[in-house]
């Protein structure tokens, strides 16, 4: 299979930290795959160099064939990578729905001439709300549907992230650890869930999570990144006997 | 009190209400929903009243084919006493240029609107604050100093377009600055509750999620931006065609002061709100106005500053006990209803 | 010469902004000083004012910034407080001025005190005695916040309060003490202003403008900032203002307030961050 995603010795740091000393990895389409590594391994900078959040020093990445190494966060959005935060930055006095509602592309309606002509846009909002209330079904949400994000837990507030990042139609997410803060249970459901997303549409996944328990049951690649370096890549049987991985969470 | 007199407080009071209104709807858009801090409103109100007041008497002469020599600022007394009795003979022709005044108004509004958001594009917080309050100080000084603009200090008279209403006059200036004040009320709810309104208050909530989920941040604010000046820009028209005259006089005080103090009473962000807070304000002011030479054998002061000192500390207490106001934001839901989950109405807010 | 003389004018109206939210009072704090000089010789006053006034900004703390702060008020908040404030002080004012007027039979408006100055080298008085106050409070201002524990204590909890308090700095006295100061750097520019020009309890709503405009002229970050802010603008609006009027007309002197914003919109396209921000750019 084609690589979607593919990372070229990236390199970023933070003045004089390096974060990111000459990474490569790929992802394949239509896979989930995985990022762990300990604390400080630099898996959410690399998240943030690819969709644009911070400027690389050195190196490539593509996407889909085209090279986006220095795009704008908006850019990469349009081009359809959606990621989610480690803290989530939700629009605390809009409700749970709304706050879905507001990750689209391009809704007629959000413009503010065509928003004078209900008709131009009433349908597309239909649409968008149904998809949004379907996803709010899913992760458990639907009674915190009319409520300001601000009242939300700390989990659920992970959940509506997940939930517009799932409303963008995105072919790729990079999810930055989506499960912390959420009960086990609902957890594996969420991971199902994106498993059969990813079979009905097409989309990959890239995620970040420790919560090795629940990740390896449904992933099909694991990437492993100490010291902003990888360490180690393969499936999850691979990487759980790998000495390396071993040696890289425990070295910390 | 008379009955005459509790009708004539109340016409008064309406017709501050719907100017304020008026303004702060376009104030609240700005501040409210979408989180930029225009402390510079004078500007776009003062622009509509001095614009429209400059243009109006010389359009007054263009259209309705009065031929005289004298300059319509500086001899404005008599040039109107050519125009108006026209006016007055014809309410058909008055309202048409009421209309096209109030075109001009929103115009100006806009002009001003857009000379704000140049600051606003770059500028955050306290730094596009401090600018916008600096810009607004500006026109007064061209006002002042500019004599083909609105005649200096003096100021200029404009054209009497409710004149054919007879001793009916202030009724109906009354009524129609109410019906545009409702107008445009209508208009700011529906605008908040599209897919428009919900980007504005993502960028007030959290700007940075909402660049990176695509929206073009500088139109948005200059969108409201310039939405909310023609806003103030109608209401200084308005105001000034009510008031029949102009003086550079409009300042920081009661335009951009009272504004924010009448959202913050009411609740920002919800435009029902920010029509609670104008109307108990103006209320309040109005009383106060009324009513502050009975209390003067009370007071050591001229009651004259009773204004400044009760408004004031009003604002702070409300600061600092309650600063959301009386109406809380209600959060605006969407309005289509999918089967599963109960999306709700809109709910009044 | 003129160009020199209203420098000084602006110069003595600075801001000089070290407390987080702007100083929208130092205006009413300005007329408020110049009644209170209005008894002894002129230059006396000026350090009563400083105190005092620096109590009003005491006062605007506690009673007003303190208790919002506690409630975690947004900055915008924080200004629309300040506004306030500075409405209820311009109402204060003007019933002491109609009081001075009625018990002390003195016109107590559009106050002039130039003709009791001094003169010296041909200059009015006025002219030495700001520069060296401007110099000695910005020597002052230096020496403490850069040598002393103290200064050192306002610069942490400038930039980072929450890891100030952490480590012991009392943060709260802190922000009392910029606000005091700040207050009676106000007051002592009030106390100067009628030497120089008509005072009325206007005037600081007037002049608001322009002190902004110099603060963000200089750079709202350092405080240098705003001496070359003020001295910047001072010059440009006498300089400017003769220059174009000798060109064009005389008409054009009516538009002399509009001076510092038009510099205000110079500075915010050309280097947004001000003089300061750009030098120090530059040394980068």
């Amino acid at each position: 299979m084609a690589s979607l995603l593919s990372v070229e010795e990236v390199a970023a740091s933070f003045g004089k930290l390096r974060a990111l000393d000459g990474v490569t990895l790929s992802v394949e389409e239509e896979s989930v795959t995985l990022l762990i590594g300990p604390n400080g391994s630099g898996k959410t900078t690399l998240v943030n160099v690819i969709t644009g959040f911070q400027k690389p020093d050195g190196g490539h990445i593509y996407y889909g064939g085209k090279e986006i190494t220095r795009w704008s966060p908006q850019r990469v959005y349009r081009a359809g990578i959606a990621r989610t935060f480690q803290v989530p930055s939700l629009f605390s006095k809009l409700t749970t729905i709304q706050n879905l509602l507001v990750a689209d592309k391009a809704h007629p309606g959000e413009s503010f001439l065509k928003s004078h002509l209900r008709r131009l846009w009433v349908k597309h909002e239909k649409e968008r709300v149904e998809k949004a209330s379907k996803i709010l079904q899913t992760l458990g949400l639907t009674e915190q549907s009319d409520k300001p994000a601000s009242v939300l837990s700390g989990g659920q507030m992970k959940l509506t992230e997940l939930g517009r990042a799932l409303m963008s139609d995105a072919k790729l997410y990079l999810l930055d650890e989506p499960i912390s803060g959420v009960n086990p249970t609902l957890a594996l459901e969420i991971f199902a869930r994106i498993v059969s997303l990813r079979k009905q549409f097409g989309v990959t996944f890239f995620i970040i999570e420790h919560r090795l328990d629940i990740a390896l049951r449904y992933v099909d690649y694991v990437n492993v990144m100490a010291s902003g370096k990888l360490v180690a890549a393969g499936t999850p049987t691979q990487i759980v006997s790998d000495p390396k991985v071993i040696e890289a969470y425990l070295a910390r | 009190m008379t009955l005459d007199q509790v009708i004539l407080f109340t016409v008064d009071l309406l017709a501050l209400f719907s100017i304020y209104l008026i303004i702060n709807l376009g104030l609240n858009l700005q501040q409210g929903v979408t989180g930029i801090p225009n402390f510079g409103l004078v500007l776009a109100v003062a622009g509509g009243a001095y614009i429209t007041a400059s243009l109006s008497t010389r359009l007054a002469i263009y259209l309705l084919n009065v031929h005289t020599n004298l300059d319509p600022i500086v001899n404005n007394v008599s040039v109107l006493q050519l125009v108006n009795p026209i006016l007055r003979s014809s309410p058909s022709l008055s309202i048409g240029l009421l209309a096209l005044f109030l075109v001009i108004g929103g115009a100006s509004g806009a002009l001003m609107g857009l000379v704000s958001s140049a600051p606003a594009v770059r500028l955050r917080e306290d730094y596009l604050a401090i600018t916008l309050l600096a810009f607004g100080e500006i026109l007064n000084v061209v006002g002042t100093g500019y004599d083909p603009l609105i005649g200096g200090p003096p100021g200029t008279s404009l054209p009497d377009i409710f004149g054919w209403a007879g001793q009916y006059r202030f009724y109906w200036a009354t009524l129609i600055m109410l019906l545009v004040a409702v107008m445009i009320f209508v208009y700011m709810e529906r605008l908040v509750r599209t897919p428009f309104g919900r980007v504005l208050k993502a960028i007030r909530d959290n700007e940075n999620t909402a660049r990176s989920l695509g929206k073009d941040i500088t139109r948005y604010r200059m969108s409201a931006i310039l939405i909310g000046s023609i806003l103030c820009g109608i209401a200084g028209a308005l105001w000034a065609l009510y008031s029949g005259a102009v003086t550079p006089s409009y300042d920081r005080f009661d335009y951009t002061f009272l504004p924010w103090l009448m959202i913050l009473l009411g609740g920002m962000g919800s435009n029902i709100g920010t029509a609670v807070g104008t109307l108990v304000f103006v209320t309040l002011d109005e009383l106060i106005d009324y009513f502050k030479y009975s209390f003067a054998p009370f007071l050591p002061f001229n009651v004259v500053w009773l204004n400044y000192l009760l408004l004031g500390l009003l604002t702070i207490i409300i600061l600092i006990y309650r600063p959301e106001g009386i109406i809380r934001e209600k959060w605006a839901s969407v309005p289509a209803a999918p089967p599963p989950s109960p999306t709700g109405e809109a709910k009044p807010g | 010469m003129m160009a020199l003389g209203v420098t000084l004018l602006y110069r003595t109206t600075k801001v000089a902004n070290f407390a987080h939210a702007s100083l929208v009072t130092s205006g009413a704090y300005v007329a408020y000083s110049v009644v209170v000089v209005l008894h002894p010789n002129p230059y006396v006053g000026a350090p009563l004012a400083f105190a005092l006034v620096g109590g009003l900004g005491l006062l605007l703390f506690y009673g007003v910034l303190e208790p919002m702060r506690r409630r975690h008020s947004p900055t915008v908040m924080l200004m629309v407080a300040t506004l306030a404030f500075d409405i209820v002080l311009f109402g204060v004012l003007n019933i002491i001025a109609d009081d001075l007027a009625s018990t002390y039979l003195v016109p107590s408006r559009n106050i002039l005190m130039s003709a009791s100055d001094f003169t010296f080298m041909g200059q009015p008085g006025i002219f030495f005695v700001a520069v060296g106050i401007l110099s000695l409070c910005s020597v002052v201002l230096y020496i403490l916040l850069s040598f002393t524990t103290l200064g050192i204590a306002l610069r942490a909890s400038m930039e980072n309060s929450s890891l100030a308090q952490a480590i012991g700095v009392n943060v709260t006295l802190m922000l009392a003490i910029s606000w005091f100061a700040a207050g009676g750097l106000a007051g002592v520019s009030g106390a100067l202003l009628p030497m120089w020009t008509q005072v009325n309890p206007n005037t600081g709503t007037v002049l608001l403008a322009s002190m902004f405009c110099a603060s963000i002229v200089g750079g709202l970050d350092e405080i240098y900032g705003a001496v070359l802010g003020g001295f910047l603008l001072g010059f440009v609006d006498v300089v400017g203002t003769s220059v174009l009027a000798s060109s064009i007309g005389a008409w054009i002197a009516f538009y002399e307030p509009a001076v510092p914003l038009v510099v205000l919109c110079a500075t915010l396209i050309l280097a947004p961050r001000g003089l300061a921000g750009f030098l120090a750019r530059r040394r980068k």
